[in-house]
């Protein structure tokens, strides 16, 4: 399972964070592993709709692109999330995706 | 037909106005004349009472309402507004994000409404309500159209974001922008409704320090940075593309000039990116003018956002023409002039 991660918008451009970052699931600790294959499980992209109701100003735009070895998925998502497991899901991805800047 | 003392006619004042309209040239004279009178008895009658109940006058004669202000705890969650933790008039608590917000809404309320006479965000008296501590290390503040919400940042990248006033009169100023102009959130339309938030942004920042346009830094949100990143604020409007250049978050990418305008796909087509050329001409007139920034170029940007030829779709050279004739308007022909060397050092042509 590999999962392209975007932030756009926001107060400010930030080159640097607008940059895609690949999370590779099966690159990551057992534990992680499980526990973003549970939070995608939970948000359950499939069923989404693709492209959510414009942002607001200055708010972030989130951009989920799901691989999951079967099939495909790309989902934009603005803040703030409505959706506890969507939020919970951006936030772990968020974290794995300032992780994967840091080591770059 | 002679006022009574009071200052009130005998004839009302539609009877009056008819006769305006349809008398003989001296019945006319009569009845103007009358209706002068009884228009300016009316309004220092008004203005009386107004002086003597300490409110401020709006752009109509309406007073300036009072500001109400209300600021609530998230306590770390994403549930609005949260818990009310400071009221109008309440004094400072302990929590420097409270305060920050609070002080941050009075400062943009009192700016707008001693300034240019308007009565808070909707020229309504909106009252003005702000949530704190939203989230767990949320990166970001915001004005969901009815109040604002304050991260408290991750600590690594960002500090709280209560802590640049700019900032917050930025997000407040995307509501002025929303009663009045309506700019869409997109391409140039998108970049002018950003300059807009940093311009008045910037100003509520110089009103409250007291700076003429010499004296102020024009850098938006300084103080957000953590002391790891490297670069001052999120913007600067005297130099663009110089706010910060850091290996995680990446060079500032404002343009100053047209000859940089960013053409993409990202931001809304780069709003945050090419609001850097019309900051750029904001900050190129109002030291041009000289003085306090908001006097001057200020209220040329202030009546041109509040200009009804102004569409929700304007382009940069839309709203410099705009602007142009708007200082020509409220000012005269050196201010036009002023205007117009300022868009053209920016690369945009707004006509003789």
């Amino acid at each position: 399972m590999r999962i392209d991660f975007r932030i756009d918008g926001g107060l400010a451009a930030f080159p640097g964070l607008a940059k895609p970052v690949t999370i590779d699931c099966d690159r990551l600790s057992p534990q992680d592993n499980a526990r973003l294959r549970e939070l995608v499980r939970r948000a359950d992209l499939f069923q989404r709709p693709r492209r959510a109701s414009p942002a607001m100003p200055d708010a972030r735009v989130y951009t989920i692109a799901l691989d999951d070895g079967g099939q495909c998925r790309t989902v934009t998502v603005p803040e703030p999330i409505a959706d506890p497991a969507l939020r919970a899901l951006v936030d772990a991805l968020a974290q794995h995706a300032a992780a994967v800047r840091r080591a770059r | 037909m002679r006022p009574h003392q009071c200052g009130c006619t005998i004839l009302p004042p539609e009877l009056l106005r008819r006769i305006a309209r349809n008398g003989t040239a001296r019945q006319r004279d009569a009845a103007l004349g009358t209706l002068a009178i009884d228009h300016t008895l009316r309004l220092a009658r008004a203005t009386y009472q107004l002086l003597e109940s300490g409110a401020q006058r709006g752009a109509l004669g309406v007073p300036v309402t009072a500001k109400q202000r209300t600021v609530y705890d998230a306590q770390g969650r994403d549930v609005l507004p949260g818990k009310t933790v400071r009221t109008e008039g309440a004094a400072p608590v302990g929590d420097v994000d409270v305060n920050e917000a609070y002080d941050g809404l009075g400062a943009t309320f009192d700016f707008f409404a001693d300034v240019y006479e308007r009565n808070s965000i909707d020229d309504e008296g909106l009252h003005l309500d702000a949530t704190v501590h939203y989230g767990r290390h949320y990166d970001n503040a915001f004005w969901n159209g009815r109040q604002m919400v304050f991260g408290d940042g991750d600590g690594e990248l960002f500090n709280r974001f209560t802590i640049s006033l700019d900032v917050i009169a930025h997000e407040l100023t995307h509501g002025v922008t929303g009663d009045e102009a309506r700019l869409v959130y997109l391409g140039q339309a998108g970049a002018l409704n950003e300059s807009i938030s940093d311009v008045f942004g910037s100003l509520v920042k110089q009103y409250v320090r007291g700076q003429t346009a010499a004296q102020a830094d024009w850098l938006i949100g300084e103080g957000l940075f953590t002391a790891k990143v490297h670069g001052v604020a999120l913007r600067s409007m005297k130099a663009p593309g110089t706010a910060f250049d850091d290996a995680l978050l990446g060079r500032d990418p404002q343009p100053a000039t047209m000859a940089g305008y960013v053409r993409t796909s990202e931001d809304n087509g780069g709003v945050h990116t090419n609001s850097g050329i019309p900051n750029h001409a904001f900050y190129l007139a109002a030291t041009a003018l000289g003085g306090h920034a908001w006097e001057k170029a200020g209220r040329i940007w202030y009546e041109t956002l509040r200009d009804k030829r102004l569409k929700p779709t304007a382009t940069f050279i839309q709203f410099a023409r705009a602007t142009v004739q708007n200082a020509a308007h409220l000012f005269g022909r050196t201010e036009r002039q002023t205007v117009a060397a300022a868009w053209a050092e920016v690369g945009v042509h707004a006509g003789t």
